[in-house]
């Protein structure tokens, strides 16, 4: 037949019969390698200065040997059969891990605020204040009947700035105060342990469980602080870091237990290896005299300030600084972001003369989004330095400069988790008589919670590595003493790096700057990590 | 007995809930306003020290001036600044734009759902890098690296400072270009198989095409933001203000010229200080203008398809 060499039909998709498929798979390659190159190369330098943070070649291979012994193989072994299993045990036993993970890592940055920032008594007289301001809204509420949101907002905030004063006064009269262990065990670990009794309460609709919960709980935590405080266990470190570790972690494994009545989740041991091994591996290498690497990234780089001789060089004061950062940048952007969010997707009209203001702020928030961080740094210095007179390179004003710049992208992440919220339920609640704000409250924002949650975290895993503006802003250069408080000079970890790379020494360099730059990449990638574990798990459900 | 008391109050304080209502709506709405307020904020402090720049140094010396020497000459001509800044964001589109096409056509057509769901993620993690940290990368490794290529860098250079940018910017086009690519219905994609086509032709040959105004938008929003990069190129490129730079060279861009006013110490009323705001006016005006013109041309692009 035709073998269409010389037919005049010209030009036309398969005209030469034999197609070959060697461009279309250099085509697909090609796109792969570009997908790769990015991540290759970043992940290389990553692994580059991670071996220049660690130093992994000045360690005896005994060492490495003892804690692949002790460490590396049982864990993989198990997560290896827990994959062979195929019963999601997998997943289990990296969450029962991730959990505690996170919440030593947030437990951590909580400790170093109360060592170092606040004060017993100041937090004492904080909490006592708060008391004060709920039960006068209660009290209120009991008078007057349920009343206008704005009403409620009034009394609360006149019960906290008026009574928070008074209180600490007040407390500041008292002779002696009950011993700090006290304080933190009737703060953080009465609150954690009564959170997760309630939570479990409602999960079970079970009163007693809630309170068996509880009480477990409550003993635990009350039980530590007897522990031999030479160990490096104080009361405080322990009554922390249970309330953000281990609470979570309980409540984790009771919802496992809970959802796989009679099976035991054996998951759930996976942490107590991979922590034995941990152990194991210490003491042996301990008796054997295996040295560790000689890593620039220690726990004396971690706890000590800057300083002229890399040895002794530190990240400390810059670290407290960026985490009472995130805390101003949480609290000026978040409710906001989110609020902003709200009135755009559920209240906003889409005709009459609203929706044209409302088309204009959509737009502009797209486009805030797009300003350089160093113009969002002159805004900080201008609005908050020169205009409303803060002192220039403070706490506070770092944060909400940086609170600003990463406003537009939680409105726009809380935004589309919000509008993924399906109308039905909406529908639904509005059916059942609900108001706008009660349908929002009770059925839009519960659903919508894990989106914006992660949209959050990944926004502030940007802000927390924010550089430009805080030169701008007059960030010192280096700090040697932690702040003391939100209106404290600071400097922050990038802020600290940047300061470093003005150094040429090589220890510097190759040294000192690498444990920084590993130290604020392993904070950010925790945070991405928690933010798409977040989303992953919602995802499923759904 | 009244009449009233019969009939039951389906209603209840219907005045104190819609109240409670209303208050609310107003707080929230407060709440989007604020970014409004922003905006305003941003262009009313630069505006307010830069007009008082331009009383001081006329717009002309300004824009058009070729030497930019704030503190020694009093010179304030920006355009060496720009040319720095147009060259930096060239080389680094060279790589961004290429690789983030290929990378997007890769995720929205060949990629299986699995692949996708881990690339993805590495993706953001390569976006949320903190840009001092690609700064550090780009002086203290690749620096070296190139060096070592036999290229003859100074310690301060262009070409090792895009290329951290253009690898930094990845991600934003691939993301974007592939939601456009997404967008593209498939019954396109049929249509171009029924012709007989293969992947590649319907690859490169209908998708591409169909989502081109998407993709255009991409690469206008990445652009910007390598404009608006400062930490990179602070770090790893110097603050040598070139007329013609090279790649080989160091040389100072707008943002760096902008670090250098703030951290030198120099008096805050000066015409130096004030020039730190000129510069930054005209950069948000820049960014602004690109930002603007990538969502129009974007939302052409979805009335062509929803």
């Amino acid at each position: 037949m035709a073998t269409g060499h010389d037919g005049p039909t010209g030009d036309w998709f398969g005209n030469s019969e034999q197609i070959s498929r060697l461009p279309g798979k250099v085509f697909a390659a090609t796109c792969l390698a570009a997908t790769l190159f990015g991540i290759v190369m970043v992940a290389g330098l990553l692994v580059y200065v991670t071996k220049d943070a660690i130093r992994p070649l000045t360690a005896n291979p005994g060492w490495f040997l003892v804690f692949f012994l002790t460490l590396v193989v049982p864990s993989t072994a198990l997560l290896a059969y827990f994959g062979r299993r195929r019963d999601g045990e997998a997943t289990v036993a990296l969450t029962a891990l991730g959990i505690p993970f996170f919440g030593l890592l947030l437990g951590s940055g909580v400790l170093m605020l109360f060592i170092d920032v606040i004060g017993i008594f100041e937090w004492l007289a904080f909490v006592a204040a708060t008391i004060v301001a709920v039960g006068v809204i209660l009290g209120h509420r009991r008078v007057r009947g349920r009343t206008s949101f704005l009403e409620e907002l009034l009394v609360g905030v006149v019960a906290l700035v008026g009574l928070g004063p008074v209180t600490y006064q007040f407390i500041s009269t008292f002779p002696t105060l009950p011993q700090a262990w006290l304080i933190y065990l009737f703060t953080f670990g009465l609150g954690g342990a009564a959170i997760a009794g309630l939570l479990v309460a409602r999960r079970r609709n079970d009163r007693r469980a809630g309170l068996t919960a509880f009480t477990a709980l409550f003993v635990t935590v009350t039980a530590g602080v007897f522990i031999d405080p030479s160990t490096g266990i104080t009361p405080p470190v322990w009554v922390i870091l249970f309330t953000f570790a281990a609470i979570p972690t309980a409540l984790y494994a009771e919802g496992v237990v809970r959802r796989r009545q009679g099976s035991l989740p054996v998951g759930l041991f996976f942490p107590f290896v991979v922590v034995a091994g941990m152990l194991v591996g210490a003491v042996l290498v301990d008796l054997l005299g295996f040295a560790g690497p000689q890593a620039w990234l220690d726990i004396q780089f971690l706890t000590s300030a800057n300083s002229r001789f890399p040895e002794e060089a530190g990240i400390y004061p810059a670290l407290i600084g960026s985490i009472l950062m995130m805390v101003v940048v949480a609290i000026s952007s978040f409710p906001i972001g989110v609020g902003a969010a709200l009135y755009l997707e559920e209240y906003a009209p889409s005709s009459g003369p609203l929706s044209v203001v409302v088309k204009f702020i959509e737009i502009n928030i797209a486009n805030l989004a797009g300003v350089p961080s160093v113009v969002y740094g002159l805004l900080g210095l201008a609005l908050f330095v020169n205009w409303l007179d803060f002192a220039s390179g403070i706490v506070v004003v770092g944060g909400m400069t940086v609170g600003l710049l990463i406003l537009p992208i939680i409105i726009i992440s809380a935004q589309e988790a919000i509008r993924a919220v399906p109308g039905s339920l909406r529908q639904a609640s509005y059916g059942m008589g609900a108001t706008r704000w009660q349908t929002i409250r009770r059925v839009v924002l519960p659903e919508a919670l894990p989106g914006i949650l992660t949209g959050s975290i990944l926004a502030f895993g940007r802000a927390i590595g924010e550089t430009a503006p805080l030169l701008m802003i007059g960030a010192a250069a280096s700090v040697f003493r932690a702040p003391n408080g939100f209106f404290d000079i600071f400097s922050a970890m990038p802020r600290q790096i940047y300061t470093w790379v003005g150094q040429p020494s090589q220890e510097f360099q190759y040294g000192v700057m690498a444990a920084g730059v590993v130290t604020l990449v392993t904070v950010m990638i925790s945070m991405n990590a928690a933010a798409i574990l977040i989303r992953n798990k919602y995802e499923r459900r759904s | 007995m009244s009449q009233e008391n019969n009939t039951p109050d389906f209603v209840g304080r219907s005045g104190i809930r819609s109240a409670r209502e209303q208050s609310i709506k107003w707080l929230l709405f407060g709440c989007a306003a604020l970014s409004v307020a922003v905006t305003t904020a941003i262009v009313a402090t630069l505006l307010f020290d830069a007009i008082d720049f331009f009383l001081e140094v006329s717009p002309m010396a300004f824009f058009f001036g070729t030497t930019w020497s704030p503190t020694i000459d009093q010179a304030f001509g920006v355009v060496p600044l720009v040319a720095g800044t147009l060259f930096v964001t060239v080389l680094s589109a060279c790589i961004a734009i290429p690789v983030g096409v290929a990378s997007a056509t890769y995720l929205s057509e060949y990629a299986s759902r699995k692949t996708r769901s881990i690339i993805k993620p590495a993706l953001e993690i390569l976006a949320g890098i903190p840009t001092v940290v690609y700064g550090y990368f780009a002086l203290v490794y690749l620096t070296p690296a190139l060096e070592w290529l036999g290229l003859p860098l100074s310690t301060f250079n262009a070409l090792s400072a895009s290329i951290m940018i253009g690898i930094m910017i990845i991600p934003m086009v691939s993301s974007l270009s592939e939601d456009a690519m997404s967008a593209v219905p498939d019954s396109l994609r049929q249509a171009g198989y029924g012709m007989g086509a293969t992947k590649l032709e319907v690859s490169t040959g209908v998708v591409i095409p169909a989502a081109a105004s998407g993709i255009f938008s991409s690469f206008i929003l990445a652009l910007s933001r390598a404009i608006g990069e400062t930490m990179i190129v602070v770090v790893a490129a110097g603050m040598r203000p070139r007329l013609v730079p090279s790649p080989f060279e160091s040389l100072e861009v707008m943002t760096a010229a902008m670090v250098q006013l703030v951290t030198t110490d120099i008096a805050g009323g000066s015409t130096a200080y004030r020039a730190m705001f000129a510069i930054g006016i005209t950069l948000f005006a820049i960014t602004f203008a690109m930002n603007l013109a990538s969502t129009f041309v974007a939302s052409r692009y979805r009335e062509e398809y929803q």
